[in-house]
């Protein structure tokens, strides 16, 4: 199966074609060099051959037959200085005057001519074969005798089979390498595909901790698997953040859906009368409702802390944020007899999500009008500071003493002193989580009296 | 007013005939896309109540199948989805209002009313007139009885808004979202406060009182009986 796989993979597939025509274009010049080495050495031996003729048939016009069959002789002894050469002299009568050959090659006049040495002997030299290959040149004398010289091929052929041996081991050499090594980088592909396949599968299985494996040799499936590891990266936070949005959501909300549970028991077990089943059914609606604004508080708290939120932050204009709300808590404040004062100076737009920012400061200021006493003052203002956009909302109220001014920010604390007025414990949560998202600073300060809460943003641009 | 509520949830689908049939008007129920589909091509209503999610073919297809279709019937969508973009894209698919669930029955109630008695015409109209009370868009003038009420910007657009769905209950989320166009849920009774300013201006001094408090709904602008 993986076999199959790995002759499947790009990579083989590719560097199967180029072994392939790796090895054709070396067996091409293998076939070229065979050739031209074969030629090269027929041109020597003809070369040769023709010296040798020249030199008998110099022989022949200065001193004549005998001396040229004398000559033939000796180099034609056996035991005679080793020549490399073979001969035949023919007398007119078609008789073989000296020489090796008993032979003439039938239809042979004046030329070179490759042939074996059964074709000029009847039996082969010792250390030789009748099947072995000569060459041969056959020259006409003056006076009707002729001549022929040979030259023993075996040596020449050796060296060129050698040579075709050579081309041939050469070029399957080649492929073999080639092959070999496709099959290795293919595999080696196939390793890391595998392994990246594999993190996908646990993955997929679970487990979003792994990560794909990314060695230090920084190749492109280094870099993929970077990528891909930063991808995992965020899923795995968005994941995280919102298996706690729902952790969080069913924590918060079981309490007060118990209690409405309870209520509606206790009422069927003591209510009797009519009206009193409509009081505690009136009061349960009551109950239903806050716990969905608990809940609708609770998811916005919730989005905005994991950062899920599917509207994407934009510029948003602070200062138009800012009128809007002065407008609509400045009438509910004066309203309970405090001073309301707003203030905006120009600033640049910050990245944020509008919806979210209107609801945050729409919780500050909540808390301000329900905690400032009559007489009291709320200041809402808006400028920068040390390049940074500054949200203020500041009463003068009773303030939060410094040790409870993180504690305020979890979720449905409320402090002693707040008991007596309707709140659900949620609303500094939401602006603390909407400070987060928008990557803000959330201050609580000391007002003397009462609270300063400042929202420090960076700048869009 | 004849009304298609095509919601899957049969329980909150009966819930709603119930209440709807009870505050007088004809409700047709429909369960799934296809069939919602079919009924409010077939009759005309005079409102549509399409919650998002549904089997066979989802709100929004709906919506967008009878906005081709040239059915312009006003539309009330309901969704579990809250998002402010899931609210803009019903809006754009041919959705006329959006109600998130879970809803308060009155809510529900005033959107659909404002919804189903919003004519054409009356967007263009620029003389709002109840009793006495005249407000005038192009001149940014309001008169109760002859006489010139200054009015702040917001206390205009307000009354403008209220006198546009005159004699309908309108909901402080209703208010919220369309005079000041925000979208949250205040803790405090901020609507509550311009709404009584606006009172003192327009109802103090003269009768009959126009600007009505309905009780567990929100604000009602009309004569009374």
């Amino acid at each position: 199966m993986s076999r199959i796989r790995l002759l499947r993979t790009t990579t083989f597939r590719t560097a199967l074609a180029y072994a392939c025509l790796y090895s054709l274009l070396s067996a091409a010049a293998m076939v070229f060099i065979y050739w031209s080495t074969a030629s090269y050495i027929e041109a020597q031996v003809d070369e040769r051959l023709r010296l040798e003729t020249n030199v008998l048939l110099a022989r022949y016009q200065s001193q004549a037959l005998p001396a040229l069959t004398e000559a033939i002789r000796q180099r034609s002894r056996e035991d005679g200085p080793r020549s490399l050469f073979f001969y035949l002299l023919l007398g007119l009568d078609q008789e073989p005057l000296a020489g090796h050959f008993t032979r003439w090659p039938g239809g042979l006049e004046q030329d070179f001519a490759t042939l074996r040495f059964d074709q000029l002997f009847p039996r082969a030299p010792p250390g030789l074969s009748g099947t072995d290959p000569v060459r041969v040149l056959a020259t006409p004398l003056p006076g009707g005798y002729r001549l022929l010289v040979g030259r023993d091929l075996n040596e020449q052929h050796r060296l060129l089979e050698h040579t075709l041996v050579l081309a041939g081991s050469v070029t399957v050499a080649t492929f073999l390498l080639a092959l070999g090594g496709s099959l290795w980088l293919g595999s080696r592909t196939l390793r890391r595909i595998d392994a990246v396949s594999r993190t996908a599968h646990e993955i997929m299985a679970g487990d979003l901790s792994r990560r794909l494996p990314v060695t230090d040799r920084d190749d492109e499936f280094d870099q993929l698997g970077r990528e891909l590891n930063a991808m995992l990266e965020r899923i795995e936070q968005l994941m995280a953040g919102l298996r706690q949005v729902s952790d969080n959501i069913a924590h918060d909300l079981r309490s007060p859906l118990s209690r409405l549970r309870n209520r509606l028991e206790i009422t069927l077990l003591e209510a009797r009368h009519e009206s009193a089943y409509r009081t505690e059914l009136e009061q349960a609606i009551r109950d239903a409702d806050e716990l969905l604004k608990t809940f609708a508080a609770l998811l916005s708290i919730a989005q905005a802390e994991a950062g899920v939120s599917r509207e994407p932050l934009a510029p948003v204009e602070l200062a138009g944020l800012v009128e809007d709300m002065a407008d609509l808590y400045g009438a509910a404040a004066e309203e309970q007899g405090i001073e309301f004062h707003w203030q905006v100076q120009a600033v640049p737009p910050v990245a944020g999500n509008r919806r979210l920012l209107a609801q945050a400061l729409a919780n500050l200021l909540d808390n301000a009008v329900k905690y400032t006493p009559p007489g009291g003052a709320i200041a809402l203002t808006l400028g920068m500071r040390d390049s940074r956009v500054e949200l203020s909302v500041a009463d003068t109220g009773p303030g939060i003493p410094e040790a409870d001014r993180e504690r305020v920010l979890e979720r449905f604390v409320r402090l002693d002193s707040a008991r007596s007025t309707a709140g659900s414990g949620l609303g500094l949560s939401l602006v603390r989580a909407v400070a987060r998202l928008h990557q803000a600073e959330l201050r609580l300060e000391d007002n003397y009296p009462g609270l300063r809460v400042v929202l420090s943003f960076a700048s869009a641009h | 007013m004849r009304i298609l509520v095509i919601e899957d949830d049969r329980q909150a689908a009966a819930y709603l005939v119930k209440g709807l049939s009870e505050s007088g008007h004809v409700v047709d129920a429909a369960h799934d896309g296809d069939e919602g589909l079919q009924l409010a091509l077939a009759t005309p209503y005079d409102a549509l109540v399409v919650d998002r999610m549904l089997p066979r073919r989802d709100g929004l297809s709906v919506i967008a199948a009878l906005r081709a279709a040239g059915v312009d019937t006003p539309i009330l969508i309901l969704s579990a989805l809250g998002e402010v973009d899931d609210r803009v894209e019903g809006l754009r698919r041919g959705g006329d209002d959006y109600l998130v669930k879970p809803y308060a029955f009155s809510e529900l109630q005033a959107r659909l009313e404002a919804l189903a008695r919003r004519t054409r015409p009356e967007q263009q109209q620029t003389l709002l007139r109840v009793a006495d009370l005249e407000l005038d868009c192009l001149k940014r003038k309001v008169t109760r009885a002859g006489q010139n009420i200054p009015l702040q910007p917001r206390e205009f657009r307000l009354l403008e808004y209220l006198m546009r769905h005159a004699g309908q209950v309108v909901t402080r989320t209703m208010l919220l979202e369309h005079v000041w166009d925000y979208h949250f849920d205040p803790q405090t009774n901020v609507v509550d406060v311009h709404i009584s300013r606006l009172r003192a201006k327009i109802d103090k001094d003269f009768s009959p009182p126009l600007l009505h408090t309905v009780r567990g709904a929100g604000y009602s602008l009309h004569v009374p009986d």
